[in-house]
């Protein structure tokens, strides 16, 4: 409980303190790093507590994209109404998809969900409502919160990811501790056995779902207000799916910091290599990305949690749900 | 007398403290006093990386001439060693990798935090609007090299400078010399078929394509978009085949560019003519990997080793800088980019002084001479669209670009119709 | 008709190699119960050997299949006792993930190594010759890819069904651990079958080489397809993964004319979704 008011005052002392977050690089890390540890979460709802491995979120993340570029873009008012409906489309859509896949076991389960992507992500190319393969391009509009826009300054941004990701992961703190926690988890612990005490598994799992689906679709849209662009292979991708599983198992999946610890690793890590490696040579900065992934499931599968339980710095408790 | 190692492990120590210091600033610039620095965000891995890693080499180029002393007579600040009263050129590169979103922050990164005075870029038109959009914010230069697509330059920006053909541009030539060749060769084309990748650039120039044949009367029967990376073009060309336009324009760069080629040659079907927007087409590396294969297929270019020879004699030492570093001669999208920093380096110059908006004003204003152009010049309108850039239409034969049209420039005859794969 | 005999032949052939790509991953899917995220990196690996060998020392690529087939049974054995045996039974996704960050770091290695430049091989023995089949246009390197594809298939299928080895496979697959007990060294048998997989693979890159241009993005949509096609036929069934790819091929080929080829690969992706809603274990699962 401490460390969760701790980092949510010291998240708002940087918003307040005016030029403590400005326009340098590391308030770009910090941003990414606050958005990606709220999309890790949000598919840790339904890969972590609910054991269902998806590489489908992208699609959702990608509705949220498109609701806030279209409301922006294609009507050109305000964002906000484009992101709810983003985020309501999005947990509609999963809901829909996800009904016949859950019946899907582990691979099976996994491959369906990106052959999911695929097909979204190609309509959505050819599909000239939603720009087709032009892509949505923001106006050049004043900084401001009633189009969620800033140009100069980052403080904008990170006030708004910081909100983001105290959201969802209030979210999920509250869900964990209630019986929809307890029965994700015994879900994932062993679906027949939590039947047979009565849970109805398909009704958490669609739960769980969608409201991951409604989560994601919420990072999307601010995705899409960051870089005034959304277009399908920026947000309908494999790749992003990706990001989304690799950084909660890199954190440590099925436990609450897990995704914030994974994004704070992988995120400064990413973006750091890439801008400083890059003399080296084309392509060196995501070798060390890949040698480091490698590394990582090989040594400590459970995420950096695992190597905190490892060394016994997660006072006495298990490495799993704290 | 303080020994010589105890001074040694104090250098040493400040010197870490320094990198250390250096590093934690992330890297904000090795303050040297005459530099300028200038950034280029180029997708240097991903899926275009051959053509971004041309791009990068190309503008380095440009900045070995400027920073270095030759004696060129058509070059200009060729033979000035540096800029202005002794300044450098200092080249930040970026990488993009193809995707918007890194395209986006680099820019920022580059003007925010390494202070560089404009940025070069993008390569892929998707990457050069968020990108440019975050320089036009900031009041910041953003020069444009080979992004086609015509949009970047209807938006109004101010700062935004573009020295390629856009894909408009190259869609009514073409369709000019469509209407030449039916009106004085009696080449009889009336239909036309679009072969383009299903991107920003592919879809864009596709439709500039559709406008401009509309204007002479072409009807357009068949309209293929194909996935980038595809693992075949079979559907595609079957497609273009069963269809049999007289004419197709394509856009395709480098792999599915040779996979393009080689499908529609075992096809033993040929469109009577085969043009195609600036892309895998003008690449050198491709064209010597295909081999006689890419013979006869035609394309718009603003550079080519063949014109450069005649028209941009100026050009050909800065070719031979450009080999060095990649093997290649220049190509018509790396020499625009090159273009850029070097028309950038003229204004600064002219306007004396290290200031963006005085060098801005410059170059919406002034027209430079520009030996890497084929016009010889470089002059911007409104919204940042260079007025004077054009292409040529050239035909492969036998490995070499020759140019057909306009006919002022044309060194050969046009090679009609296609010859059909088993017709060879 | 010729428009109807083109697309038929277009689409065996090209499923005919998804087919050869798809089988190498099948097997391990079917042994071992791995996702080999890297399957396309290594298909790549053996096009960069193959065109290597070809321009450097003037192999063409209709002998240069052994080779980077043998190349890379040893780079998958390798990849095997280096990554994933040592990830396996930890956690559910973590041999996904580490394959998935070997096929990140082999891209960007051969992107550093030998430049993002499109290689082609040219003047290879069967470059630019076709042969007509019912009216249709076959190339002939994509022919002989696609039935020599057909022949690797059958001899992989024979060496699981009918050699002692193949018993000491399948008896893997089933049950690991009962099979330690009967005596057979399990762990040889799972370096052997990321070999096989690998060996597969390498002999698809080899002769794709022959009319596919060679660069570091080169095998990502055919492991996605690769993907499709093994969960389609259903866990390691090799007759499965042929039909599933044969199936593909065509519905691609079909879909890709008939309807507008910008939706061909949406057809194969929402045709296994079809499927599977069917048969949640695919074609040929069990």
């Amino acid at each position: 409980m401490f460390i969760w008011l701790g980092l949510l005052a010291v998240l708002a002392a940087l918003a307040v303190i005016p030029g403590a977050i400005g326009n340098r690089f590391y308030a770009h890390v910090l941003v990414l790093v606050l958005l990606y540890a709220s999309m890790a979460q949000s598919w840790n709802i339904l890969g972590g507590y609910c054991g269902q491995v998806s590489f489908g979120h992208s699609v959702f993340f990608g509705i949220g994209a498109y609701g806030a570029g279209m409301a922006m873009v294609t009507y050109r008012g305000v964002p906000w109404p484009g992101i709810i409906a983003g985020a309501l489309l999005a947990a509609a859509v999963s809901a829909l998809i996800s009904w016949p896949c859950f019946k899907l076991r582990g691979h099976y389960f996994a491959i369906a969900t990106f052959a999911i992507v695929e097909i979204f992500g190609r309509l959505f190319l050819v599909w000239d409502w939603v720009g087709g393969a032009l892509g949505l391009d923001y106006p050049i509009l004043d900084d401001s919160w009633k189009y969620f826009l800033w140009s100069s300054d980052k403080t904008g941004y990170f006030t708004g990811a910081a909100l983001l990701f105290a959201f969802v992961f209030g979210v999920v703190r509250f869900l964990e501790k209630r019986r929809f926690g307890y029965y994700a988890r015994a879900v994932r612990e062993g679906q027949e056995t939590a039947e047979s005490l009565g849970v109805d598994s398909m009704r958490v799992k669609l739960t769980a779902m969608a409201i991951s689906a409604f989560l994601a679709a919420l990072c999307g849209a601010f995705f899409a207000q960051y870089n005034y662009r959304v277009d399908p292979p920026m947000v309908l991708s494999l790749d992003m799916s990706m990001k989304f599983v690799l950084i909660t198992i890199l954190g440590g999946m099925g436990t609450f910091w897990g995704p914030l610890l994974g994004a704070a690793v992988l995120i400064p890590l990413q973006e750091y290599t890439r801008t400083y490696l890059s003399h080296f040579g084309a392509g060196v900065d995501q070798m060390i990305y890949g040698i480091l992934i490698m590394f990582m499931m090989i040594r400590q599968p459970k995420g950096i949690m695992g190597f905190l339980a490892e060394f016994g710095l997660l006072g006495g408790k298990d490495g799993g749900d704290i | 007398m303080v020994s010589r190692s105890a001074k040694g492990k104090v250098l040493k120590a400040l010197g870490i403290a320094a990198l250390f210091a250096v590093i934690l600033t992330c890297g904000a610039s090795f303050a040297a006093d005459k530099v300028i620095k200038i950034g280029t965000i180029f997708p240097l891995t991903g899926p275009v990386a051959v053509s971004g890693q041309n791009c990068l080499a190309a503008v380095q180029t440009a900045a070995d001439i400027i920073n270095g002393k030759y004696d060129w007579p058509d070059f200009p600040l060729a033979g000035k060693e540096g800029l202005l009263d002794g300044y450098k050129i200092e080249i930040v590169a970026a990488d993009h990798q193809g995707k918007p979103d890194i395209a986006k922050s680099e820019a920022e990164r580059l003007f925010n935090q390494e202070g560089v005075f404009a940025v070069i870029g993008c390569y892929n038109s998707s990457s050069s609007k968020p990108a440019s959009a975050v320089a036009e914010r900031l009041k910041k230069i953003f020069l444009c090299g080979a992004s086609s697509s015509a949009e970047l330059t209807e938006r109004g920006f101010n700062y935004f400078f573009r020295t390629a053909a856009t894909d408009g541009i190259e869609s009514e030539e073409f369709a000019d010399y469509i209407d030449y060749l039916n009106k004085n060769k009696d080449a009889g084309i009336k239909t036309i078929g679009f072969l383009y990748e299903n991107s920003e650039f592919g879809k864009h120039a596709a439709e500039e394509g559709k406008k401009a044949v509309a204007e002479i009367g072409l009807e357009v029967v068949s309209d293929v978009p194909f996935t980038v990376g595809a693992t075949n073009m079979n559907s595609e060309i079957q497609t273009l085949k069963a269809a049999a336009p007289d004419a197709v324009f394509g856009a395709a760069l480098g792999g599915d560019y040779s996979l393009m080629v080689r499908t529609m040659k075992q096809s033993n079907w040929a469109p009577k003519i085969f043009i195609n927007y600036c892309t895998g087409y003008q690449s050198p590396a491709i064209n010597k990997e295909l081999g006689s294969d890419g013979s006869f297929y035609m394309g718009g270019m603003g550079y080519s080793p063949e014109i450069a020879e005649v028209y941009m004699k100026g050009a050909l030492p800065a070719q031979e800088i450009y080999r060095g570093k990649t093997g290649f001669p220049l190509d018509s999208d790396s020499s625009q980019e090159a273009v850029c920093l070097h028309v950038w380096a003229q204004a600064i110059e002219t306007a004396g002084a290290v200031d963006t908006e005085k060098v801005a004003q410059l170059l919406r204003t002034e027209t430079f001479p520009s030996p890497l152009s084929l016009s010889g010049e470089v002059a911007f309108s409104p919204g940042g669209q260079n007025n004077r850039a054009f292409t040529v239409i050239t035909q492969l034969a036998d490995g070499q670009y020759k140019t057909v049209f306009p006919l002022d420039y044309a060194d050969s005859e046009l090679v009609y119709p296609f010859p059909a794969g088993d017709k060879r | 008709m010729d428009n109807f005999a083109q697309v038929v032949v277009d689409g065996l052939m090209n499923g005919a190699i998804y087919g050869l790509v798809a089988a190498g991953l099948s097997l391990i899917w079917g042994v071992m119960d791995v996702i080999n995220f890297a399957h396309g990196e290594f298909l790549m690996a053996a096009m960069y050997a193959c065109y290597w060998l070809g321009s450097l020392a003037g192999i063409d690529p209709t002998v240069s299949w052994i080779a980077t087939g043998a190349f890379l049974f040893l780079l998958s054995a390798v990849a095997y006792k280096a990554v994933v045996r040592r990830c396996i039974g930890k956690a559910a996704m973590a041999p996904l993930l580490a394959t998935f960050g070997l096929s990140i770091f082999l891209k960007n290695f051969c992107l550093n190594r030998f430049t993002p430049n499109f290689r082609l091989l040219n003047n290879t023995a069967l470059s630019g010759k076709t042969v007509n089949i019912f009216g249709a246009i076959a190339p002939v390197p994509q022919l002989v890819t696609a039935l020599f594809s057909l022949v690797v298939i059958a001899a992989l299928y024979y060496l699981i069904k009918k050699t002692r080895t193949g018993w000491a496979i399948q008896a893997t697959a089933m049950d690991a651990e009962a099979a330690e007990l009967m005596g057979i060294d399990t762990e040889r048998v799972f370096t052997l079958v990321f070999g096989l997989g690998g060996m597969c693979v390498g002999i698809a890159g080899g002769f794709m080489t022959g009319y596919l241009a060679v660069f570091p993005e080169v095998g990502t949509l055919f492991s996605l397809i690769a993907f499709v096609v093994v969960a389609l036929g259903g866990f390691g069934s090799i007759p499965g993964a042929l039909c599933a790819a044969l199936l593909i091929g065509l519905v691609e080929s079909f879909a890709g004319f008939y309807i507008a080829p910008v939706v061909k690969y949406v057809a194969v992706f929402a045709l296994y979704l079809a499927v599977i809603m069917v048969r949640p274990k695919g074609l040929f699962g069990w």
